[in-house]
This record gives C-alpha cells, sequence and structure tokens, in this order.
C-alpha cells in the first residue's frame, strides 16, 4: 500500500481527527478567551476534546459537516 | 440566409454595414485580441509574491501582539480572497511560456500564491482546463457544483462542494489524461498535510484562534467569494455551452475592483492567455463584435 492509499483511507476518519486535532484546542481556547467556564466541571479541554470528537463523529457518519 | 452565408462587404459605404461572415468576425476578434497579448505581467507577479508575503507576516504579527487578532482576521481574508488570481495567470503560462527564460517564475506564482487557499497549483491547471473545454456542461465541468439560482445558493454549494474532498475536482482528475496528474496528487496530499499539521502544531501550542481567524477561517471566506465572482457571476445562468454563450459579460452591483475584475470573465474564455488586467479594454474593443455574435451583456 503506497502511502497516498494510505492517506485515502486515514481520509474517511478525517473528521474524527479534525475534531481532535484542531477543534478541541480551538473551542477550548474560544472558552478561555470569552471567560466562559466549561459546563459539568470540565476542564475547557476536556469540554473541547468531547465536543470536537463529538461534531467530528457526526460530520463523519452525515458525510459532511453542514 | 445567415449569416455565414453572407460575404464579407468591405466595397460600399453607402450600404449599412454588411453582415460579416463567420470567419471574418473572427479575424477580427483575433486582431483585436493580439493587442493585448505578449506582454509579462509583472503587476500579477508581484500581486501573487507579496500577497503571499503579506498574509505570513500576519502570523508572527498576531502571536506576538503586534497586531490585534480582529485586524489579522480582515487582512488575512482579504489576502486569501486575492489568492487564486495570480496563479490563474500561471496556470495559462500568462506570465512565460513552457520553454521559456521565466518560465520558473510563472510555476512559482503559481504554487506560491495559492498556498494560503490550500489549492494545489497542478491540480488548479488540470482542472481548471477541463472547465475551460466543457465550461456549463453538468457532467464534465469541474466547476458546476457552485450553478445556483442565487449567488448565496452558490456559496452554500461551493462550501458543501469542499467538505470530505471536491467530487466534481475527484472525477476531473479521474478522467485526466495529462501525464502531471499522478504528481499533481501527490502534490495535493503533501499541501493539504502540510495545512492541517500547521493548524494542529498552532492549536495544540495555545494558538489554536490565531490559526482559525488568520488561516482555516479566511481560507473558506475567500474561496466563497473566489467562487462566486469567478464561477457563478460569469457563467449565471449556466445553459450556454458554447464558445459564445458559456461566458456572459456583466455589470456588478458592487464595481469591478470587488468582483476581482470578473465582469470581463468572458474575454478570458474567448482568449485565455490576455492578462487579467488587460480583460477589460480589450472587452471594450471586442464588445461590438461580441454582440454580434449573441453574447449575453448584462448591463455592461
Amino acid at each position: 500500500m503506497n502511502p497516498l492509499m494510505i492517506l485515502d483511507k486515514l481520509k474517511d476518519w478525517g473528521p474524527v481527527f479534525f475534531g481532535v486535532a484542531f477543534l478541541a484546542p480551538l473551542i477550548a481556547q474560544s472558552l478561555e478567551a470569552g471567560g466562559a467556564s466549561a459546563p459539568l466541571g470540565a476542564t475547557p479541554l476536556q469540554f473541547g476534546l468531547v465536543a470536537g470528537v463529538a461534531l467530528g463523529l457526526v460530520a463523519k457518519l452525515r458525510g459532511r459537516w453542514v | 440566409m445567415s449569416v455565414a452565408d453572407v460575404p464579407a462587404n468591405t466595397e460600399s459605404p453607402a450600404t449599412p454595414e454588411a453582415p460579416r461572415s463567420d470567419r471574418a468576425l473572427m479575424r477580427e476578434e483575433r486582431e483585436i485580441a493580439r493587442k493585448y497579448l505578449g506582454r509579462v505581467p509583472w503587476e500579477m507577479v508581484a500581486w501573487g509574491l507579496g500577497n503571499f508575503v503579506l498574509w505570513v507576516s500576519l502570523f508572527p504579527l498576531v502571536i506576538h501582539g503586534v497586531m490585534p487578532l480582529w485586524l489579522g482576521f480582515v487582512i488575512a481574508t482579504v489576502c486569501c480572497t486575492l489568492a487564486y488570481l495570480p496563479s490563474h495567470e500561471a496556470q495559462h503560462s500568462i506570465i512565460a511560456t513552457e520553454g521559456s527564460k521565466l518560465r520558473w517564475l510563472n510555476e512559482l506564482v503559481g504554487h506560491v500564491s495559492l498556498i494560503p487557499l490550500v489549492f494545489p497549483y497542478r491540480i488548479a491547471w488540470i482542472t481548471h482546463r477541463q472547465h475551460h473545454a466543457h465550461a456549463n456542461d453538468p457532467e464534465l465541468d469541474p466547476d458546476y457544483p457552485v450553478h445556483a439560482d442565487t449567488w448565496y445558493r452558490s456559496v452554500w454549494n461551493s462550501f458543501r462542494t469542499r467538505q470530505g474532498g471536491n467530487e466534481a475536482y475527484a472525477a476531473c482528475l479521474r478522467r485526466s489524461s495529462d501525464p502531471t496528474v499522478g504528481r499533481a496528487a501527490a502534490e495535493g496530499a503533501v499541501l493539504n498535510l502540510f495545512y492541517y499539521a500547521v493548524l494542529t502544531g498552532m492549536a495544540w501550542s495555545g494558538h489554536a484562534l490565531e490559526a482559525a481567524f488568520l488561516w482555516w477561517l479566511p481560507r473558506h471566506i475567500g474561496f466563497s467569494y473566489i467562487l462566486v465572482f469567478l464561477s457563478w457571476a460569469p457563467h449565471f445562468p449556466f445553459t450556454g455551452t458554447d464558445r459564445y454563450t458559456d461566458t456572459r459579460a456583466w455589470k456588478s452591483p458592487i464595481g469591478t475592483v470587488l468582483s476581482l475584475g470578473m465582469e470581463y470573465h468572458v474575454v478570458h474564455h474567448l482568449f485565455p492567455k490576455i492578462p487579467l488586467l488587460q480583460t477589460g479594454p480589450a472587452y471594450w474593443e471586442l464588445r461590438d463584435l461580441l454582440e454580434k455574435r449573441g453574447l449575453r451583456i448584462d448591463g455592461l
């Protein structure tokens, strides 16, 4: 399997990777910048990870973000 | 009797202008177009490379607090919006043709100016050639998915098209017999990996907002803006598929500059080697001929 084929396989999980790698810290840092606190006593990063993974999974299942 | 049946009449000034043959009209069009060809568009070179340098410089300026994030976001959005057109000149080898001394500059502008959009130059060129060959063909025009009755539906379509890989572009690459298609795909993969690596690296080192507002969001906004003015507006209503009906001349409500010069996009489709900034003057010189050809002219 060449590197492009591996990338093609990984692309299926792209939205979840994106949720963890980018959306999670983005959500966490947005909360901090806005002075808001995460619900249920979670840290901003914990909340960001949960939200990022959830959004990514929904996007993967639907095949699109919006 | 059709226009093509009538011989060109150049002898009788008393006769009202006689219909000219298809060939004569084409010859006149080419003579006019020739006047606008052959110049190296240095302004597009400066635009492409300068725009890229300006956009890159926003990252240290914002991260080190020299520039506020909101201002960086505005400038980055403008930079992303302006990123496509210099590369478009390079895609058509307008800066320098294959084998010429400045060919390296053509390719440099082509590749570098598109980095803010994360749009690989070679993929852009292969797909854009197909757009020219099959403009408005629902099956073969890779830009057809942006067609819509209104500009805002087109924005929505373009945004949805960009998610999870652009299927129309992927199909176009699969159909392509271009010998560089494999290299184009590899370069596309590298550019995308680089983009996601930068977003991830910045986000996990505490700069997620900077990554979002200097690259992620500006790229999406810029892409949508470009697609409205380069793909939707000039080809609306997406019905004609021949040389004189696949593109229209149109008067933009926001003016030529904010429309990225695309009111005259028809000149580009007729004569793709004319530099962007020459398409306006060329249009005004060609206008009467194009009107005779039945070109759709909406208020221009």
